[in-house]
């Protein structure tokens, strides 16, 4: 098993991963252009998976847009039952994530 | 009318998959066409994809089944876009570097929408897009207040708010 703490994408690198549970958290970040302090929900996700490799790690999604793209995954844990494999593209607002759901039970 | 930002059609696609393809591997958000092969060789495949970006349409979502990709756009607003946009899309499908490996699966385009009428009916048969009309509760609501939009009392409902906002120095 794998210590790392957070997935951190790499932008065009594709990680593939497998969410064990979830939580929504409300945390407190500073604004990277006004520099003010800001309260934002977080999506986190426990990670047991990554790149097939066995981790306890978290994948923390800001971004409305891509927690969007796990929003009906979310209910009843329905994520356990895929791998996703997450590519980052762009930067900053412009960031996109193609996100590839892979049920487990036509694993590739 | 709901605003854009709420990402309604990220979440109408990521559930209309799950409910419609859920044991099959989804791809959202996938890049189409062309990544200039002289671009892979100076840079590396992952950096040209990436300068390739702004060149690049991008379609909702990919669905591999065994003998078809289907390609699926989900429509809230400005539906006919859509439409249009898939033959386009199929048509950059062989082109696109991150679809290689299902280049002998023939192509299906879905357009997803929260409503549909005669006329896009038509239109999208002649394109050879099939119409998926996919109306969770949620969605229902965002439906019916655009249907509202252009409705003598949405209107005035509409103006009296912005006269409230002009009158209390909110805009």
């Amino acid at each position: 098993m794998v210590l790392q703490n957070y997935v951190i994408l790499e932008t065009g690198v594709p990680a593939r991963v497998h969410f064990a549970s979830h939580v929504i958290e409300r945390r407190t970040i500073t604004d990277p252009r006004t520099l003010q302090p800001a309260t934002r929900n977080v999506l986190v996700f426990d990670v047991d998976r990554l790149n097939g490799k066995e981790v306890m790690a978290k994948y923390s999604v800001m971004a409305e847009k891509h927690a969007a793209q796990f929003e009906a995954y979310l209910a009843g844990e329905l994520y356990r039952g895929y791998d996703f494999i997450i590519t980052k593209r762009g930067e900053g607002f412009r960031t996109v994530w193609t996100v590839e759901a892979i049920p487990l039970a036509s694993r590739r | 009318m709901a605003r854009k930002s709420r990402q309604v059609e990220v979440r109408m696609v990521s559930e209309y998959l799950l409910s419609a393809y859920a044991s099959f591997p989804t791809i959202k958000a996938v890049p189409l066409g062309k990544v200039a092969e002289s671009l892979m060789a100076e840079q590396g495949y992952a950096k040209a994809i990436g300068l390739m970006r702004p060149y690049r349409p991008e379609v909702d979502a990919v669905v591999v089944l065994p003998r078809y990709l289907v390609l699926v756009e989900a429509k809230v607003w400005n539906v006919v876009n859509g439409l249009a946009k898939l033959p386009l899309y199929k048509s950059l499908v062989p082109f696109t570097p991150e679809l290689k490996q299902y280049s002998n699966l023939e192509v299906l385009m879905e357009l997803v929408v929260g409503w549909t009428n005669d006329n896009l009916e038509i239109m999208a048969r002649d394109q050879g897009v099939k119409v998926v009309v996919y109306s969770p509760p949620w969605l229902a609501d965002i439906v019916a207040k655009q249907h509202n939009y252009w409705t003598a009392e949405y209107q005035q409902e509409r103006q009296r708010k912005m006269q409230m906002r002009e009158l209390l120095g909110l805009e």
